[in-house]
Parts: structure tokens; C-alpha cells; sequence
């Protein structure tokens, strides 16, 4: 019977502004390391980006690959080069040679993208969970996800809910999960929606499909697995095929620092777009917006008070709503 | 180029290299490869490939294929019948076989679920993102990115010299079973911070059964209700298994809800819900041979340093000197 050891490899707290950082375990080829708590705090996302841009310029032998999450980075390394102690000694250093994030400007593009909400194929999503994986999921109730995540932010019908999608632009803050995903968070606020994930997860989930979970909205990049709450379908972001331009560069069309901007289209016309976008007849809309995070930072406080009353509301109702 | 033609693919025969498609976690993919890495390693030794080499991961059994010209090839994996023309020929063992001859591996009719089948000189297929493994959730690398069916010629290289009749030592060749023990790391997201220490007695104390929705994304085990550390995941979702989406390490024991998914090499990179232990290295291969619907696995503790231990060993067996002259 071996000794427990536990998970956690080193911590140190908050100082001089910048957030506490927790070193984990994950596996023997791997360490977890993540800023701050868990809030959905985009200045911790900002943080790990300078990390990452920091780490991709002194990245010590043996480092094989990172990967981030909203507040966090996955470090996987090999143990036959490099011991897990010199691996958390040369990232407490990235760490402290950091500049302010304040003075960030981050390379962002804004990207239009159609979206039909309650559409077919998150229906049939739903039917096939309720089918073969789970019958009784509060979050699948009448065959959709959409009532679930009105009920749980408190918003008096569905419109309202969309109305939240449509009014923000969405912070594409990593990716992964399958190729090309965007783990995207509202960048006002006010807008935010919130929401459990599936238990079980669902076992097929269209591609284009949108979701929700926690605090995060994505679009399944291919036919997969999943466990956000869908309300909605948008069009590829990912094909291996190039069959249009927009991929010619890379088969992932989406980049971590992407902003997005739904515009709400009827279904049969996103049916259309996604034939488009196969032909090569779709074109994508896209502007060059470099991201300024200082007046971002500044005009926080100026919808504080207006973000603080909707989070109220959405965790008193979310209080009532069971849970999946 | 010489080429092997498949006459029967089977459930599920794809093209795999070790360690698979490296430094594309960051952009949604896991690096694929063998989800036995054990046997795929141990089947390009026989033949003289570097461990790196691709072979094909045949799910089950029920493939047939032939040759071009003389190969030399070994298949290494669950215990299922193989036939070289018309004679019987071992596991884990490397055979010459004759231009035109048929090779043949029925299905594995008790234990163990995947078979590697390695030729001397590799499996030529081309490279993509620097890898010829074969990822079923994007449809790239192997062989168009996609499992083979009859018909389909895949390229052979090279052969490395005279590498047939030699076998693997009996007592190097790992034993399968209906009931497995796997080796795990706590974390990252483990007691006393997110599951209670009974919890982990839990995940670390019971045989799993794995369940028939299992594949090379990840083997899903049972649901279970957990103590849990904290009473919900906050803004991350009301259940206590939300956390803030992060990336996922191969072999993470990831728990949705109540139901723990060992994520396998095609798995999701990323992801909102807890990890609560990580599969070592060393042991990853056995979950590619547990077999969906009859088979259970129990997780056994380890420390970092039992891990690189362990793993020391498994590649201590994987060299020339395993192997034996028939």
C-alpha cells in the first residue's frame, strides 16, 4: 500500500496584483497549473495567455507540449528528460518575469457567424440522450435543452435568452476539446448565462451545434460526444477537406482571441449556408480588431453595478432549479 | 511501392504510429496512436521496426489481408487465431510470409479487445501534423483518415533485414484478463478539494464495469454518486463535478457527473468536469484491450515516482533482449 500523496505539487498565493497559482498533478506526464479561483474572471484568462506567450519563448527540453484552459495550462513533458520539481521551478520563473496584463494587446479578430436557435438537430440531440442514455434529466425535459436554460438563469421566456446570446460578443479564450472548438465567454458581462452540464454526458451531438455550459458557449466542431446544454446551430468551423476558402490556410477556422458575434438567422437558411459553405460559396465575415485589454479593464466598472443585479437574479433562480 | 491489400477489415481496423500526433493538444486534438501501446511497440520490435513505426490496430479481429510481395510481420495483442496461408502461427511472434498468402485473424473469443499488426518496414502511409496515426474524431492521418475496408491498399516500406522467427519472451508478454488492475495518479482535481477522501477510497476500492459506449475516445465506466467535497461547481454549472473548462490529460479518469470516462487517445482535449485520477503512462495499454460489456477494472494508487518506476520496467522488456530464436 503506497502513501497518499496528494495532487497538488506547490501553491502560492495572490501577490502584487497578480493571482494565486496551483500546480497539479495530472498523471506522470503531466501538470495542471491554474490562476487564481475558480470565478469566471476573464483578467485570469489574460493572465494565462501572457504566461503561454512567455512559455512559448523559453520553453525548457523536455516540455513536449502545452495546452490552456480558461484559467490554466496543461504542461506535458517527459519524465526521462526533465523531474517534475525542474519543470515547477522554471514555470515559477515564466511566472515572476510576467508584465502587467493591463498593457496587453492581443491579435483578435471579430467573426460573424449565423445562428438558428432551437433547431432540429439539438432536438434530435436530446431525443437520443432521453432514448438511450438518461429519461429523467431535468435538463432534457420536454425534448430541449432551452427551457432548462431559461429556468436555471431566470429569464422570463425564451426570447430573453436569445436576446442574451445575440447581445454580446463572445471571448474565444482557448480551444480544444475536439479540432478547432472555441471555449468562448461573454465579454460583457451583464450578458452572461449560466448553466450545469449534462450527467451523463450525451453520446452524439450535431456538428455546428451550439452550447452552453458553466459560464461558456461552444460549437461542436464535428459530429462528438458532449455536455453542454444545446440551444442552437451554426454553421463548419472546422474541415479537414478545405472545400472552402476560408480553411485553405488551416482546416480550424477559429483562434483563441476571436471575438464573436452571432446574428440570428430561421433554419432553413443556416441549412442553406452550410451547403454554401461546401460549395465554396459561402463567405465568412470576418474583421481585424486587435484587442485592447487596458480599456477593456476600464470599462468594467462602469457596468458593474448592472452585471452585480443580474447575478443576483440568475443565482436565485438557478437556487431553485434542480440540478441534472 | 509494394502495398497490402485488405480483403476484410473487420469492426474496426485503423492505422496507428507511437507516440501518435504530438503538439496539437492546443487545437482540439488528442495525439491518437494505439490504445495498446504495449502490444503495438512489442509487434514492430519482432520486426525490426523502430517503436515509433505504424501498425494496424484491429479491433476484435475478423481481418483478412495479403501482401504484394514477401513481408515479414508480427501481430501482437488480444488472444485471437491467426493463420498465415493455411497453417496456424503465434501471437507475439515474428512470421516471413509469402507473396499472395492470405493472413487471417479470426476474432479474440474471450479476452483482451485489440490486435496490432506490424510489418517489417512500417506501414507507409503519408504523415499529417508529423504523425500517420489514424484520428477518428477529425478523419485525418492513417489511411484517408478513416478505418480500412475491403478493398483499400496500404503502402509498406522498407524492410529492415531478416527480422522473421523470433518471438517475445513468455514471460515478457503481458497477461490479459476479464478483471483488470490499473495503475493511477490522484489529480489534478482529487480530495480534499473537490471529492472527499472517501471518494477516492471509492474510485480506488471498487471494481468499475466498463460499459458497452466505450471506444478509442475514452471507456466509460458506471455511474456513481459521489460525497463530493464542494455542494456544486458555482459558475461552472450546479453540479459539483463542473468545474471552468480546462485541458485533459490521456488517461484522465474525467468525471461527468457521476460517471467516470477513462479518455483514450482520440478522447476530448478539453473539457468542464472534474479529473479525479490520471492512468499511468505504463499501464494506459491495458484500457485498449479492455473488452466493452463483461470486463471491470480496478484503479490501483500510485506516487509519481512509482509511475517513472513503473514505467522503467515496461520499457526494460520492450528490447532485442526479450527476444527469443524459435
Amino acid at each position: 500500500m503506497s502513501t497518499t500523496v496528494s495532487a497538488i505539487i506547490d501553491r502560492r498565493e495572490s501577490k502584487d496584483g497578480t493571482p494565486s497559482i496551483t500546480y497539479r498533478y495530472a498523471g506522470d506526464r503531466g501538470v495542471l497549473v491554474e490562476y487564481g479561483e475558480m470565478a469566471f474572471d476573464l483578467t485570469l484568462n489574460f493572465f494565462m495567455l501572457g504566461v503561454e506567450a512567455a512559455l512559448s519563448e523559453n520553453r525548457p527540453e523536455g516540455v513536449v507540449e502545452t495546452a490552456p484552459g480558461f484559467r490554466s495550462i496543461l504542461v506535458m513533458y517527459d519524465p526521462n528528460v526533465l523531474a517534475v520539481s525542474d519543470l515547477v521551478d522554471h514555470l515559477r520563473g515564466v511566472h515572476d518575469s510576467l508584465q502587467d496584463e493591463h498593457a496587453m494587446t492581443i491579435p483578435s479578430r471579430v467573426v460573424h457567424m449565423p445562428i438558428a436557435f432551437d433547431d432540429s438537430t439539438s432536438r434530435d440531440a436530446v431525443e437520443r440522450y432521453i432514448r438511450t442514455i438518461r429519461k429523467d434529466a431535468p435538463n432534457a425535459e420536454g425534448g430541449t435543452n432551452i427551457d432548462y436554460i431559461v429556468r436555471y438563469n431566470g429569464f422570463s421566456d425564451r426570447e430573453e435568452l436569445y436576446g442574451a446570446v445575440l447581445a454580446s460578443q463572445q471571448w474565444s479564450a482557448f480551444m480544444g476539446f475536439f479540432p478547432g472548438l472555441p471555449f468562448m465567454f461573454p465579454l460583457d458581462p451583464r450578458e452572461t448565462i449560466f448553466v450545469p452540464k449534462y450527467n451523463p454526458t450525451r453520446t452524439w451531438t450535431a456538428e455546428g451545434a451550439v452550447g452552453v455550459g458553466g459560464p461558456c458557449i461552444a460549437i461542436y466542431p464535428v459530429e462528438s460526444a458532449g455536455g453542454y446544454q444545446l440551444f442552437g446551430r451554426t454553421i463548419p468551423i472546422y474541415d479537414i477537406r478545405q472545400r472552402n476558402s476560408v480553411f485553405r490556410e488551416s482546416p480550424l477556422f477559429m483562434r483563441p482571441g476571436d471575438r464573436i458575434q452571432f446574428h440570428r438567422v430561421e433554419e432553413d437558411e443556416l441549412l442553406q449556408a452550410f451547403e454554401d459553405v461546401r460549395a465554396d460559396r459561402y463567405r465568412y465575415r470576418i474583421e481585424d480588431s486587435p484587442f485592447d485589454v487596458g480599456a477593456f479593464l476600464d470599462w468594467l466598472p462602469t457596468i458593474a453595478d448592472e452585471a452585480e443585479e443580474r447575478r443576483v437574479r440568475r443565482e436565485a433562480a438557478a437556487a431553485a432549479t434542480p440540478v441534472p | 511501392m509494394t502495398t497490402a491489400e485488405i480483403i476484410e477489415g473487420g469492426l474496426q481496423t485503423t492505422v496507428q504510429d507511437y507516440p501518435g500526433r504530438r503538439g496539437m493538444l492546443s487545437k482540439g486534438f488528442f495525439p491518437a496512436g494505439p490504445m495498446d501501446h504495449l502490444a503495438h511497440r512489442a509487434a514492430n520490435l519482432l520486426v525490426g521496426n523502430p517503436e515509433s513505426a505504424a501498425t494496424l490496430e484491429i479491433t476484435l479481429g475478423n481481418f483478412r489481408m495479403r501482401f504484394d510481395d514477401e513481408a515479414t510481420l508480427a501481430v501482437c495483442g488480444a488472444e485471437a487465431p491467426l493463420t498465415i496461408g493455411d497453417e496456424d502461427a503465434g501471437l507475439w511472434e515474428s512470421h516471413r510470409v509469402a507473396p499472395g498468402a492470405e493472413v487471417s485473424i479470426g476474432i479474440a473469443p474471450v479476452r483482451g479487445f485489440r490486435l496490432y499488426l506490424a510489418v517489417s518496414g512500417g506501414f507507409d502511409v503519408p504523415e499529417l501534423f508529423g504523425s500517420r496515426a489514424t484520428y477518428t474524431m477529425g478523419a485525418l492521418g492513417g489511411y484517408e483518415g478513416r478505418p480500412l475496408q475491403q478493398g483499400d491498399r496500404v503502402p509498406v516500406g522498407q524492410a529492415n533485414g531478416d527480422a522473421a522467427g523470433r518471438r517475445f519472451g513468455k514471460d515478457a508478454i503481458p497477461a490479459h484478463t476479464r478483471e483488470w488492475e490499473v495503475r493511477a495518479m490522484r489529480g489534478p482535481q482529487s480530495a480534499p478539494d473537490f471529492f472527499t477522501e472517501a471518494d477516492m477510497g471509492t474510485l480506488f476500492g471498487r471494481d468499475w464495469s466498463v460499459d458497452r459506449n466505450s471506444n478509442r475516445t475514452g471507456i466509460r465506466l458506471e455511474s456513481h454518486k459521489f460525497e463530493w467535497a464542494r455542494s456544486s461547481g458555482g459558475i461552472a454549472g450546479g453540479h459539483p463535478s463542473n468545474i471552468l473548462d480546462n485541458s485533459y490529460p490521456v488517461g484522465a479518469i474525467n468525471v461527468n457527473g457521476d460517471l467516470p470516462v477513462i479518455l483514450g487517445p482520440d478522447g476530448p482535449t478539453a473539457g468542464g468536469f472534474v479529473v479525479a485520477a490520471t492512468v499511468i503512462h505504463a499501464d494506459f495499454w491495458k484500457i485498449g484491450q479492455f473488452r466493452p460489456v463483461g470486463d471491470t477494472v480496478r484503479f490501483r494508487e500510485v506516487s509519481i515516482d512509482e509511475a517513472i518506476e513503473a514505467e522503467r520496467e515496461l520499457s526494460a522488456t520492450l528490447t532485442e533482449s526479450t527476444l527469443e530464436s524459435i
